[in-house]
């Protein structure tokens, strides 16, 4: 038992870990092939990524959908989540869960039901359709973000400004938000994430329009090309320094939940 | 008293919005996400729900595609072959998942920041990465594969990729955090003075641990394992890549009935299959969730 918990637990560790244990040094890799370990350093992998204009296109667009999409998200989901947290009405566990249940429901199905809708609705293959598809992927993130934040932010500081005779809008701008900042960046950042990491949706609805992901998803599925690996790299990069600074948003500001859903 | 004095005195001066404003007020701020929800969310899926009963003919209502749907070996094949595969996934989650749980609360606080550090990491990359990666380990001519037969193991390639033994590496591979972090956080509430307790008595570690300690976590090892077992139903990306399309589960049937065959009919109607499927086990979970704290 002694010995072999921490065995099994190294392995299983080892296991989780692999992908990305791999994957960052083929990147690196002088072969053709696939080889590992690679049998001599290069970046020829990473100029042929950014020498390549259909990947620069994909992470423009990768870039903007991410960017507008949470801040769209960000925004909805803060408001929302400030109802759901101070609002007291009859329904208000219902219209929470109507929130939450994009998360819930598989992504597949609300890719269907957004091709369909989209097709019958005449905007399926438009970049606006897919900034709404991917906002409200992220928006129950937000929210959930959002509402720990809220919550665990005193109500009694924003009566005080209420009867000291500030009004609703003045006690939201002057007083809460302020207070939430830090949590209102880790959200959207969280959304960010989301978006960019976001492929079963975006092959449904997007039509011609190219996004990293779904790029290396078409390229997997068509051969392997080593310059897949330079990508998934940068993007293991990308994904730490978004985790490193959610971390330090979290530290300074107190945010729960760092786990990704 | 002076405080509620004061409060009273300048809520004499300001009095709160009257009720009904602020309802105003409150829906006001609730409209950008309900509008969103409702227009992006709810109502594609209605219409969906919709799509699987519609005659296109006709315009009138049927159940004719449900009773295809039944009638037709393919599907339920499929369907059959995504349970059984998301079952795998969980019970592999488990045993894999478990004991790294167990093996993190034991730790000291350092080793256990990184170990639950690495977990959470793993989490924040893209899915795509990290199946992406078990190509080239699982490979005819990848690392596990020359290792074997560099070892004299096997005299072949064994096939660990485009058949459902890759599909399970990876889809454990994705979802294995979804399991540990929430087990962790559960193993770590239990109060290690009931293990003292036990081990003071004369029990043995491994009674110990099997009469004290697993019982007190196996509702959270539930409700996570149910977890698990809804996000494995919905997979996509791993079946797509991993099986090559020779093994589709529910998820690259949909798109197949989309994208290729554009059957909309049929895509709708496993649609509602699945979302069934999906909400009562979310239920399920739900329910023992809340039954447990």
């Amino acid at each position: 038992m002694r010995l072999w918990l921490p065995l099994y637990g190294t392995l299983v560790l080892v296991f989780l870990c692999l992908p990305v244990l791999i994957v960052a040094p083929m990147s690196f890799s002088s072969a053709q092939s696939l080889e590992f370990p690679p049998p001599g350093f290069s970046l020829r992998w990473y100029a042929a990524l950014f020498g390549n204009p259909v990947w620069i296109e994909a992470g423009r667009n990768s870039l903007i959908l991410a960017t507008v999409s949470s801040t769209i998200a960000l925004f909805c989901g803060t408001t929302a989540a400030y109802v759901l947290v101070r609002g007291n009405f009859a329904g208000r566990a219902a219209v929470e869960a109507n929130i939450i249940a994009p998360m819930i429901v598989p992504s597949i199905i609300t890719a269907v039901a957004l091709y369909i809708f989209f097709a019958r609705a005449g905007i399926l293959g438009s970049f606006g359709g897919l900034i709404l598809g991917h906002t409200v992927l992220s928006v129950p993130y937000v929210v959930l973000v959002m509402q720990s934040a809220i919550r665990s932010f005193d109500p009694r500081i924003e009566q005080v400004a209420a009867t000291l005779g500030a009004s609703r809008w003045q006690v939201l701008t002057r007083i809460t938000l302020p207070n939430i900042m830090p949590s209102a960046l880790a959200a959207w950042i969280f959304a960010f994430v989301l978006s960019f990491d976001e492929v079963v949706i975006t092959i449904f609805i997007s039509g011609t329009h190219l996004t990293i992901p779904k790029r290396m998803f078409a390229e997997l599925a068509l051969q392997v090309n080593p310059t897949i690996t330079a990508v998934a790299t940068l993007l293991v990069g990308c994904n730490l320094i978004a985790l490193g600074l959610l971390m330090l948003v979290a530290r300074r500001g107190g945010v729960a939940g760092l786990v990704r859903p | 008293m002076t405080l509620t004095h004061h409060a009273n005195g300048a809520g004499a001066i300001a009095p709160p919005a009257p009720r009904r404003r602020q309802g105003w007020q409150m829906l006001l701020l609730l409209a950008p996400v309900l509008v969103l929800i409702l227009t992006v969310f709810d109502w594609p899926l209605l219409q969906t729900m919709y799509w699987s009963i519609l005659d296109e003919d006709t315009g009138r209502l049927t159940l004719a595609h449900f009773r295809e749907f039944w009638e037709s070996q393919a599907y339920l094949r499929i369907i059959w072959r995504t349970l059984r595969i998301a079952l795998t996934v969980t019970v592999v989650t488990i045993l894999l998942g478990y004991p790294l749980a167990y093996w993190a609360t034991r730790l000291s606080s350092g080793a256990r920041f990184v170990v639950l550090g690495l977990v959470v990491m793993t989490f924040w990359v893209s899915i795509l990465v990290r199946t992406y990666a078990w190509i080239v380990v699982l490979g005819s001519s990848g690392l596990i594969n020359r290792s074997l037969m560099g070892m004299g193991l096997t005299e072949k390639p064994v096939q660990f990729l485009y058949n459902e033994v890759g599909i399970v590496i990876g889809m454990v591979n994705v979802l294995l955090p979804f399991l540990v972090l929430p087990l962790y956080a559960a193993m770590v509430r239990v109060d290690p003075r009931l293990m003292q307790v036990a081990q003071t008595m004369g029990a043995r570690p491994m009674r110990v641990f099997w009469q004290v300690f697993f019982p007190l976590t196996v509702g959270a090892l539930v409700t996570s394992a149910i977890l698990v077992f809804i996000l494995a139903l919905g997979f996509y990306i791993t079946p797509a890549i991993l099986g090559g399309g020779k093994v589709p589960l529910v998820a690259n049937m949909m798109d197949l009935l989309i994208n290729r065959v554009a059957n909309w009919n049929m895509a709708a109607v496993v649609s509602v299959v699945l979302l069934a499927m999906t909400l009562s086990l979310y239920a399920l979970y739900q329910r023992l969730r809340d039954g447990r704290t």
